[in-house]
């Protein structure tokens, strides 16, 4: 950089002494060779030599006058050695106010300007330095979290396929408790149809000897007394009456009590034929005695039982999925070339200004909290709205809190350089819209260390 | 009929539009019938007078006449008083001859007792009485019965008052005992067979309103009762009438026979409506009427409500029926009849009998005074905008201009800056070091300007608060004790700006150790001093509010112009009485043109809003107050860029050029629309600034004269009818003619190029026309149509710097534009720019003279002393032949050789840099 500053100074001071054209460029030099006549730079006009820098503006383009105000549309030069050379506006020359640093436009004026190049430049140096720093070390950690964010993208990825594996399992688990629960909702039908057969006289599931004796046994001692015959049997004539302990005794063969064997022979033909009595009718009476029934209750409880895990799975299956469109969603989002912005989800940042506290959660939301802490919505993530050059320069959050003159609130975030990731400043130039600056080191621009003072010098 | 159906159908949305997002809730302010004064006063029928003139009271001096009216219906007498003052002014003041209690008369209006010139009397029988006003054969004729004054030149009625009866006087009466007696009393007389029989005896009795009225939720307590004034004027031979700021109304103000009569009541009316006489911010009770023979002026010094009916007998003849009156030889002269109605006060009104329009400017300068001459810088460019957020907002914006190129001069700061609303202070944490923030933009050279507002937060922390309470000094309720409204800060007291020791109190309040953080190059802006009180009767101050022994009722027009002019008393003992103050108002009254601007109020980002700022600030003009502008890009909602753009191009050819914005709309600095925008926006303000030299003279001649700086074109082609209702083009002085696009999509405006023997001059083409003609104007979006007048001289800056303090040692461009008779002339005046010094004559005033070929500087002030770095860089000759020989002859007599370009093709010779200083006599001379 030293290089530079001696070799434009060598130039700049050997034209500059021997030309004396005021306010030129060394680079324009050429235009302003000593002749007769001078051709303004647009060619539009000839004039005499002696007219240059007069303070009577001759060329339509202001070529003319470089060093003093007379043109409106000309531009002088400061050269301002030891800082960055610049143009002014011709309007500033003489005008009073130094602009530049080397004092040279100030060269007729009420004004005494201090040279301040050396030491603007010294700052300046020192700043691009900082800003080099700066732009180095959030380079260097910008790579650390583009590493991160790969890493962290596929971190993610990992945890999407596993969760659409997981949903995959959990598909098949649910298709599996379906059929389950079908079954089980199936044998709980049936169990209940011959139920309801047996009281209607269906012989569905007591047409074998065995299977109306089990039914007729409702505390499966295997044997059937009386008080299970009263309870079952009815005569056909008067379904309603309860048979007698003496018509039920008889109907026992005399005993109190009956096993299979003696049943097989004896009331099993009696309860076919159907000629005085038979088993009491379901729809008509069984109502009680049917959701008692141990088996339909037990096919009532596998039933439920299905259910409740189908539920379960089921649930488990919509979290799944849930998180899966989540994450999707979030992976959706553009992270940049390199996911470097990924790390930034789920992260929120707070500034306090003056009364209010400010918290940008990048893809997320943006919120403003006053000291009563009433929050309000300043927008949830809209977009990324930098130049198309570099688009991650900026991001929108829309459709906040709606505002008294109509419109909602919105907030601009603008992503600038910085070795730690920070929210720096917000402003409110215009009601309801808002204006971040968010420091990170990704925003970090490897092109920044290009421009500055090296080029300029 | 699908055609006509369907126009309605617009009419019916357009009216729906209208009627909803953007309009004034009328139902917030008085209609004339919810007036209780205006409505008694307006139902009096013409042609009844009871006032007779009791011509043995008669009693004539040197300086006045005194004369005794008498009202025939309940015996109570009035005074007359009439006096001759000088420079052709008739005063006439009309008082309660014994009132139970004095009557307001507005002080400080006035810049002196107006001196008289003596009566004579020059006939007298028992019909009247006829005194001579000494030139020009003008008499006054006193008629008895019933009492009538007709002003005479010649055989020309010039106007008469009462001619239509309608003099009316409500004198002060005790209250009848109680409310039930007069009501039933009312109801027996009511003869609703004989109305006229019950008006004429109605002075008598009291009626709804007289000593009580209540509109919406607030009730008026009237401990005084009615009070009312009414007068009658005819105009005959006038057809065009003006004046009677602030309305949002045409330059010439129509008849109001089918509606309401023109209000005049300070009112901080929210979003108002165009083309209405409702009544605004400012008030000034002054009419001019004019035909092509003569222009007169009425200026009714009452400071109450007042409303002003306006009638004639030609409005509503379409063209043809004129003609046909032409034609068939209708001998009816056309006649405009005006009527004044105040709510209380006494008559006091000066007839300014001109006859040329700038001798009734002059007349009426006599009597309050001409514009202050502000410092140069604040006819630059303002920006403003509610609010530069903090700091560093400023400065920002202070940037962008430096970035983009863009001169100003002022950035504002309007009422966030505060701590709170607390005027004088500043918020602790976005303002934390005002000077600081002031030291750079004087390091520019530029200035601000901050809001101090009359309404003062009630708070015993707050030390403004603290002085004027304990001193007394706030106006007080009816009950004696101190009157609080809600305004910006919550509850607010109001200072009694009517009372001077409370106005010295408060100028002394602008001292550097007292309005801590203030700086030389901070000046002030005096918003919502209506006052506006937002809950209080039509968002201003109860009526029976009391200002001493006054009641508010007396006094609510003039708070304003008290607010102003403490203020910038204040601004000029902060620097010894060496600095000219710069303050804005938003209210105003007759006299205000003397402490500095105003402006239109809180207009809107319409096209309409745009056009009227034209007749708003040409009718403030007609009335003295010429530093006058309206908020560029329009205060409520968010301007497109054309109508932006079109607003800067019209802005920077008016008199006060701010831009400014609500709170709720998006920023506009002028950089904000894309560099097209930019372009234009920054081409409209440099052409302002090159034409800064002009302005500032029109301004020191308006301090001088009391002629208008913004003019319609009428005050300069007095003679033309076709310039009487021009309301869409002025004339900056009398050399420049502005024609601004304030159409969306305009191709093309027809300007009016007036005079007959005139030329004109494009400023940007230098294409000559001719006079009296319409010109159209084909125009993109960079033309502003502006036309210097063959025969002119006018003096411009054409180095455009940041500010226009940095361009004050600049050198001059003349632009020369000769006339058919190939002169021309025009002034350059030049001072220090920003200090009193001129009083002490320390300023260059010359005249620029064309004529035989010879252009030459001739001192106007040879006892005036100054001198000036800047020098003529450039003499720019519109209309002119080429020449063989320029020669330049300065003061010491050496000649020298000039070179010269000469363009054939509009014949325009330009002079190149001729160099002599703008202060010396010089000659150069075309052979």
């Amino acid at each position: 950089m030293r290089f530079y500053v001696f070799i434009a100074s060598v130039f700049c001071c050997a034209f500059a002494d021997s030309r004396k054209i005021r306010g030129i460029s060394s680079s324009y030099k050429r235009f302003y060779r000593e002749r007769k006549s001078f051709l303004c730079i647009d060619g539009s006009k000839l004039i005499p030599f002696e007219q240059v820098n007069d303070d009577y503006c001759d060329c339509e383009d202001g070529s003319d006058e470089p060093g003093t105000s007379a043109c409106p549309r000309g531009r002088f030069y400061c050269t301002n050695l030891g800082f960055r050379p610049h143009y002014i506006p011709s309007s500033r020359v003489n005008d009073g106010i130094c602009d530049c640093c080397d004092a040279s436009d100030e060269y007729n004026s009420h004004i005494r300007c201090q040279k301040t190049c050396w030491n603007l430049g010294q700052r300046e140096r020192a700043y691009v330095e900082g800003q080099m720093r700066t732009l180095d070390e959030g380079l260097r950690l910008k790579q650390q979290l583009i590493e991160e964010g790969v890493l962290l993208w596929r971190e993610k990825q990992a945890q999407l396929r596993e969760l659409q594996q997981k949903a995959e399992d959990l598909h098949l688990k649910v298709e599996e408790h379906k059929k389950r629960k079908h079954q089980a909702d199936q044998h709980k039908e049936q169990t209940l149809k011959t139920l309801q057969a047996g009281g209607a006289g269906s012989r569905q599931h007591n047409n074998t000897a065995s299977g109306l004796f089990q039914f007729l046994d409702n505390n499966k001692d295997g044997s059937i007394t009386v008080d299970e015959v009263q309870a079952r049997v009815v005569t056909i004539h008067d379904e309603k009456r309860l048979l007698s302990e003496n018509e039920a005794v008889a109907l026992l063969g005399g005993g109190r009590q009956m096993d299979l064997t003696m049943f097989r022979h004896t009331l099993w033909d009696t309860l076919t034929k159907g000629d005085n009595v038979k088993i009491r009718d379901t729809n008509a009476a069984l109502d009680s005695p049917v959701v008692e029934d141990p088996l339909l209750m037990a096919a009532d409880r596998a039933a439920k039982w299905e259910a409740t895990n189908l539920k379960k799975v089921e649930e488990a299956y919509e979290t799944v999925n849930m998180e899966i469109s989540d994450l999707q969603q979030k992976l959706a989002i553009d992270y940049g070339t390199d996911w470097e912005f990924l790390f930034l989800n789920s992260q929120c940042y707070k500034l306090q200004v003056y009364e209010y506290t400010y918290t940008l959660c990048p893809f997320n939301q943006v919120t403003q909290e006053n000291t009563a802490g009433t929050q309000v919505s300043l927008g949830t993530w809209g977009m990324w709205a930098g130049e198309p050059k570099n688009q991650y320069s900026q991001m929108v959050y829309e459709n906040g809190e709606p505002c008294w003159q109509g419109g909602s609130r919105t907030a601009t975030v603008t992503l600038t350089c910085g070795t730690e990731t920070a929210l720096r400043s917000v402003k409110e130039p215009s009601k309801c819209q808002y204006i971040m600056d968010f420091q990170t080191p990704v925003a970090c621009q490897p092109v920044l260390k290009q421009r500055g003072i090296h080029s300029e010098l | 009929m699908a055609s006509f159906t369907e126009r309605m159908a617009f009419v019916l949305v357009m009216a729906l539009c209208l009627s909803g997002a953007l309009a004034v809730d009328r139902g917030n302010f008085k209609t004339c019938d919810q007036s209780a004064f205006c409505k008694r006063q307006r139902a009096l029928k013409p042609g009844e007078s009871p006032y007779r003139a009791l011509l043995e009271t008669m009693e004539l001096t040197n300086t006045r006449l005194t004369l005794q009216l008498i009202n025939d219906n309940n015996k109570v007498r009035l005074l007359l008083e009439l006096y001759r003052l000088q420079g052709n002014i008739t005063r006439v003041k009309i008082n309660e001859l014994k009132p139970l209690k004095p009557r307001f008369e507005v002080p400080d209006v006035l810049v002196r007792e107006p001196p008289t010139e003596p009566l004579s009397l020059l006939s007298q029988d028992e019909n009247g009485v006829v005194l001579s006003l000494g030139a020009e054969s003008q008499r006054v004729i006193v008629s008895a019965r019933p009492f009538r004054l007709d002003i005479m030149e010649g055989r020309d009625v010039l106007m008469s008052l009462n001619s239509r009866g309608l003099l009316a006087f409500e004198h002060l009466r005790m209250r009848k005992d109680t409310q039930a007696d007069s009501e039933a009393e009312k109801k027996e007389e009511v003869d609703p067979a004989n109305p006229a029989e019950t008006t004429k005896d109605e002075d008598d009795k009291d009626e709804d309103g007289m000593w009580e009225e209540t509109f919406k939720s607030h009730t008026d307590g009237k401990p005084n009762g009615p009070s009312a004034i009414s007068l009658d004027f005819s105009l005959p031979g006038v057809e065009h009438v003006y004046g009677i700021p602030e309305h949002a109304e045409t330059l010439r103000l129509k008849t109001t026979d089918n509606g309401d009569p023109y209000r005049l009541y300070n009112l901080d009316v929210f979003q108002y409506e165009l083309f209405n006489p409702m009544a605004l911010y400012g008030a000034v009770p002054v009419m001019l009427a004019h035909n092509s023979q003569r222009t007169t002026g009425i200026f009714w010094l009452n400071a109450a409500e007042t409303w002003v009916d306006i009638s004639s007998n030609t409005a509503g003849k379409t063209v043809f029926g004129k003609m046909l009156d032409y034609v068939q030889g209708s001998s009816e002269t056309p006649q405009t009849d005006v009527r004044w109605i105040s709510e209380s006060g006494i008559i006091d009104v000066f007839i300014m009998l001109g006859p040329t329009p700038k001798d009734v400017f002059s007349q009426y300068a006599s009597l309050t005074g001409t514009q202050s001459f502000p410092p140069l810088s604040s006819l630059a460019y303002h920006q403003c905008r509610w609010n530069y957020n903090d700091q560093e907002d400023v400065k920002l914006v202070d940037a962008g201009f430096d970035e983009h190129d863009i001169p100003y001069d002022f950035i504002w700061l309007d009422i966030e800056h505060t701590d709170g609303k607390r005027y004088f202070t500043w918020d602790p944490h976005k303002f934390a070091t005002p000077k600081e923030m002031l030291q750079g933009i004087m390091d520019k050279k530029r200035k601000m300007v901050a809001i101090v507002d009359p309404h003062i937060k009630v708070d015993s922390n707050y030390k403004i608060h603290n002085e004027i309470r304990s001193r007394g000094f706030y106006i007080k309720n009816k009950d004696g004790g101190d009157y609080e409204g809600w305004c910006w800060p919550g509850s607010a007291g109001y200072p009694d700006f009517t009372c001077a020791d409370m106005r010295s109190w408060w100028a002394s309040m602008f001292a550097y150790d007292q309005y801590g953080g203030s700086m030389e190059n901070l000046y002030t802006w005096n918003d919502m001093n209506e006052p506006s009180v937002f809950n209080g009767p039509e968002v201003t101050m109860h009526k029976d509010a009391m200002h001493g022994a006054w009641e508010h009722r007396d006094v609510h027009n003039l708070y304003g112009f008290y607010v102003q002019m403490a203020t910038a008393e204040g601004l000029i003992q902060r620097s010894g009485g060496v600095e000219r103050p710069f303050v804005l108002t938003r209210a105003f009254f007759a006299g205000s043109q003397r402490y500095g601007a105003v402006w239109t109020g809180d207009n809107a980002a319409e096209w309409d809003h745009l056009k009227i700022s034209i007749p708003m600030c040409l009718s403030l003009g007609l009335v003295g107050i010429s530093f006058c502008g309206a908020d560029v890009g329009g205060f409520f909602k968010s301007p497109s860029s054309e109508l932006l753009v079109r607003w800067y191009q019209t802005g920077a050819y008016q008199p006060f050029f701010r831009a400014h914005a609500h709170l709720d709309t998006p920023r506009r600095e002028p950089w904000l629309f894309g560099p097209e925008n930019t372009a234009l926006i920054r081409e409209a303000v440099r052409q302002r600034y090159t034409l800064l030299p002009y302005w500032y003279l029109q301004f020191y001649q308006a301090h001088c004269t009391g002629q208008p700086v913004m003019r319609p074109l009428w005050v300069e082609y007095p003679q033309d009818p076709a310039t009487f209702a021009i309301d869409d083009e002025f004339l900056i002085g009398t050399d420049l003619l502005v024609h601004p696009v304030t159409e969306e999509g305009a191709r093309g405006v027809t300007a009016y190029l007036p005079g007959k023997n005139e030329v004109w001059f494009d400023v940007n083409t230098f294409q000559k026309h001719n006079g009296a003609q319409n010109l159209y104007i084909p125009v993109t979006m960079s033309s502003i149509p502006v036309f210097q007048r063959g025969g002119s001289i006018i003096p411009r800056k054409l180095r455009v710097r940041r500010s226009s303090t940095c361009m004050e040692h600049d050198p001059y461009t003349l632009f020369v534009a000769l006339n058919p008779q190939r002169t021309a002339e025009g002034e350059l005046y030049i001072d220090d720019g920003h200090t009193f010094n001129y009083e002490k004559k320390e300023f260059i005033h010359r005249k620029l003279f064309f004529a035989n070929n010879i252009l030459s500087s001739i001192n106007l002030a040879p006892d005036a002393k100054f001198s000036t770095q800047s020098w003529i860089e450039r003499v720019i000759i519109l209309g002119a032949s080429k020449p063989s020989k320029v020669t330049l002859q300065t003061a010491d007599g050496q000649e020298s050789q000039l070179e010269f370009e000469f363009d054939s093709s509009m014949s325009v010779l330009t002079l190149r840099k001729p160099g002599m200083n703008a202060g010396e006599d010089w000659k150069v001379m075309l052979q």
